[in-house]
């Protein structure tokens, strides 16, 4: 692992104390510093304008109407803090939420069921990629668009192993990253995105998160 | 009545000895050409009019046409008088010789009623009387020759001083102010016909048409004289006219009675037979029978205390100083079945509204039972949807429950259970044990969340145990002590036990809420095949329950079970939620 070169800062905002709090130590456990709490979106922003986090943890629903507070509060802090990240964490994860969340752009964005923080190590790194500017998509929307019935299916061509690599691609992941997961060298998975590209005529794009947008891009046509 | 009929009858006898004087007077003219068609006229019109007038007075006596039509028969009295050879009687008759017009003009206006209706109306018959008799006499006061066929007719006694010039004055002035009277009257009775509705005009058809023709008659007379230049055949022409219209006026009177007693014949045989016939829609035969387009149909619906139509929805009957409007209250056997709609201009005929009440009553009464059932079907369209949406809203809030309550937990027991992996992947035991109390303390909430939701789904305890153990349930969970009466042993149909349990869990979350109660009472029974379930508390009372989705959807759940919900909760006297459910 390269050396930590900046203490992550976060902000965190879920209205239920008790997992906000569980969420904070985890973070912290992981090195970060939280410098912000809050239990609502209001609060959030408030608080967003006056530490400058690096990444910001959202949940969907707050008070006051428990709608969407989460997504409208992440689109504000994208707007008007451009440097600050934001992860959002629902109960429920819907692909059209996604690709709302995603419409302009998918660098200091991400988007995760809630459980995903029991993996404790998983949700601490994608909280650190969204920091750092990349992207988190949850799995289960990623294979929800993977897995869409169409009439033709254009990840036809596509291997069974090369659609594994889109799906861990379009979680966010880099390549180093998705060659730990399949646990292959970096060198393979990099032979398997160049031929994704090419049997899905994309542009081959180097950075992970602009790899997200073509792929969702992709997907979503 | 006995003095109404014996004076009557004196007048009668007054009117029949008049008419022979007249008759005699006109006879023996020396001055009038014409004795014996003057005699003829003057006994036609004295009997005729007086005559019909009596017999009208007698029948209606608060009518007044009577009194009119008997005022103007004896004042034909005058015109055989203004023939008498006596200077003195002369001038009497030629004085008052007009004013037997002006009260016909004057029936004719406040015809059917007796009554004029407008004070404009009052002003201008006012007005006709005082230029009806001032105009002769002063005529006869300042010219004393008679208006005569005869060089040496009588004089008038009236005079005063011989005015030839006042006279032309005089002429042409009141022509001018009688063609003005006789033309508003003309208005007026244009407005009266053009304003009245269809069945009106039968009976005022024949009255209302004389009576204009008369005014005409008169106008045109009265236009000429003020020209000055008629000749003298046009003019015993048009006299002979109005002579004969004024006749006409109370046979046109009797036909016009007699029209509109046939009308309500015609009316009842309309109804009979339109609802004997194939023609099933009560309103259209009704509709065709009073000659009102208008008319609608209600149908009393005792149970819910209001009237509906025909489409099953309520409808409001007129107040009872609706100008336009008004409603006649149809029973059979006395006991109200519904009531029709009208024009208020039917109300002038009471015994046809009535006649026609009476003869649709039968068919109304089970025309009412299809708009009640049309009523109820309506009714239980808009539960049915209500119950939608409480169901919906019901998901939705399952759903809000779920989300925040053990959803929450089981996330937060997750994230737990990582840190207790990652204290022990690094050797921190105390810490780990600490996380797993935490955790287990989740998992617990988690679970009670998940009863209390699953509880309010459907109580376990009700399906295996049934209503009695279910409500001591709610009792032993109440904020309040609750007395519990009358619980059941055996087993009710699930869906009675189910409403019935429902009944008192709002009510009993609602005296929790609101009621600021220090007892509740819940009472079941059964009775006639009806569940009674009753919760009463001691509280602050006030409930309304028309506000607020609870008692609202718990009235929709017990009428689709075709049970009744009333609540009893007057200000400071605590609150009784009654439930009755059917029980087969």
């Amino acid at each position: 692992m390269p050396v930590e070169e900046k203490t992550l800062r976060v902000a965190l905002a879920d209205d239920q104390m008790l997992l906000r709090a569980g969420i904070a130590r985890l973070l912290e456990d992981a090195g970060m510093d939280v410098v912000a709490q809050s239990a609502d979106a209001e609060d959030l922003l408030r608080k967003v304008g006056a530490h400058k986090p690096d990444v910001c943890v959202v949940d969907v629903r707050m008070p006051p109407t428990h709608t969407d507070e989460g997504l409208r509060a992440a689109a504000e802090i994208r707007a008007t803090h451009p440097g600050t990240g934001v992860l959002v964490l629902s109960q429920y994860v819907e692909e059209a939420y996604a690709l709302e969340l995603f419409a302009d752009g998918a660098d200091g964005l991400g988007y995760l069921l809630k459980d995903r923080v029991a993996d404790l190590d998983r949700f601490v790194e994608s909280v650190k990629r969204v920091g750092e500017g990349g992207s988190a998509l949850d799995p289960e929307v990623v294979g929800r668009l993977l897995g869409r019935r169409r009439r033709e299916d254009p990840l036809a061509p596509l291997s069974p192993r090369e659609r594994e690599v889109l799906g861990l691609m379009a979680e966010g992941r880099s390549n180093s990253g998705i060659a730990e997961h399949l646990v292959v060298t970096e060198r393979a998975v990099e032979k398997h995105v160049t031929s994704i590209f090419t049997k899905l005529s994309l542009t081959p794009a180097s950075e992970d998160h602009r790899r997200v947008l073509a792929v969702l891009t992709y997907l979503r046509s | 009545m006995i003095g109404l009929k014996r004076a009557l009858a004196l007048l009668g006898a007054l009117g029949a000895v008049l008419t022979v004087l007249g008759v005699l007077i006109a006879l023996n003219t020396e001055h009038i050409d014409g004795k014996i068609p003057l005699a003829f006229f003057s006994a036609a019109i004295m009997g005729s009019y007086i005559g019909v007038g009596l017999s009208a007075w007698w029948r209606r006596p608060r009518n007044r046409i009577g009194a009119l039509m008997t005022a103007a028969g004896f004042s034909a009295f005058f015109l055989p008088l203004s023939a008498a050879n006596s200077s003195l009687f002369y001038t009497i008759g030629a004085t008052l010789g007009s004013i037997g017009y002006i009260i016909v003009a004057h029936l004719v206006l406040a015809f059917p009623t007796g009554r004029l209706e407008t004070a404009s109306q009052r002003r201008l018959i006012a007005a006709s009387y005082a230029l009806g008799i001032g105009a002769p006499l002063l005529f006869l006061m300042f010219e004393g020759d008679c208006d005569c066929d005869s060089v040496d007719g009588p004089r008038s006694a009236f005079l005063i001083t011989e005015s030839p010039g006042f006279i032309r004055i005089l002429d042409p002035v009141v022509g001018l102010l009688g063609v003005t009277l006789t033309a508003l009257m003309v208005r007026v009775l244009v407005r009266r016909w053009r304003a009245a509705t269809p069945h009106a005009r039968r009976a005022l058809a024949p009255v209302l048409w004389t009576g204009t023709l008369l005014v005409a008659t008169l106008l045109f007379t009265l236009a000429f004289d003020a020209l000055g230049d008629m000749t003298d055949e046009a003019e015993s022409v048009v006299d002979l006219v109005g002579i004969i219209v004024v006749t006409a006026v109370p046979y046109a009177y009797v036909l016009g009675l007699a029209r509109s007693r046939s009308w309500r014949a015609e009316a009842m045989t309309d109804v009979v037979a339109g609802l004997g016939g194939a023609r099933s829609d009560l309103q259209a035969v009704l509709t065709d029978a009073l000659g009102d387009p208008s008319l609608e149909v209600a149908y009393w619906l005792p149970e819910r205390g209001v009237h509906v139509g025909a489409d099953g929805l309520p409808v409001l009957l007129p107040a009872a100083d609706d100008p336009l409007r008004s409603a006649t209250d149809v029973r059979r056997d006395g006991v109200l079945v519904g009531a029709l709609i009208h024009d208020r201009a039917l109300c002038d005929e009471p015994d046809i509204l009535a006649a026609v009440a009476n003869g649709a009553a039968l068919a109304l009464d089970h025309q009412r039972l299809d708009a009640e059932l049309r009523a109820r079907v309506e009714e239980l369209r808009e539960s049915r949807q209500r119950i939608l949406e409480v169901g919906l809203a019901e998901r939705r809030r399952l759903e809000r429950d779920l989300h925040d309550g053990a959803q929450q937990r089981l996330v937060s027991l997750s994230l737990q259970l990582g840190l207790v992996t990652q204290q022990l992947d690094r050797g921190g035991t105390d810490a780990a044990r600490e996380l797993l109390d935490g955790a287990r303390g989740e998992a617990r909430a988690a679970l009670e969340d998940l009863r209390e939701l699953a509880r309010g789904i459907h109580p376990a305890v009700l399906t295996d145990r049934g209503l009695g153990p279910a409500l001591e349930a709610l009792a032993d969970r109440a904020t309040v002590p609750v007395d519990l009466q009358g619980l059941p042993d055996e087993r009710l149909p699930w869906a009675v036990e189910a409403a019935a349990y429902f009944v008192v869990s709002e009510s009993l979350t609602n005296v929790a809420k609101y009621a600021r109660a220090t007892h509740a009472e819940v009472r079941v029974g059964r009775e006639h095949g009806w569940a009674l379930v009753e919760v009463a508390d001691d509280g602050v009372g006030g409930a309304d329950p028309s506000s607020g989705s609870g008692l609202r959807g718990l009235a929709d759940r017990l009428a689709a079970l075709d049970g009744r919900l009333e609540i009893e909760s007057a200000e400071g006297r605590g609150t009784t939620v009654r439930a009755r459910i059917p029980c087969r």
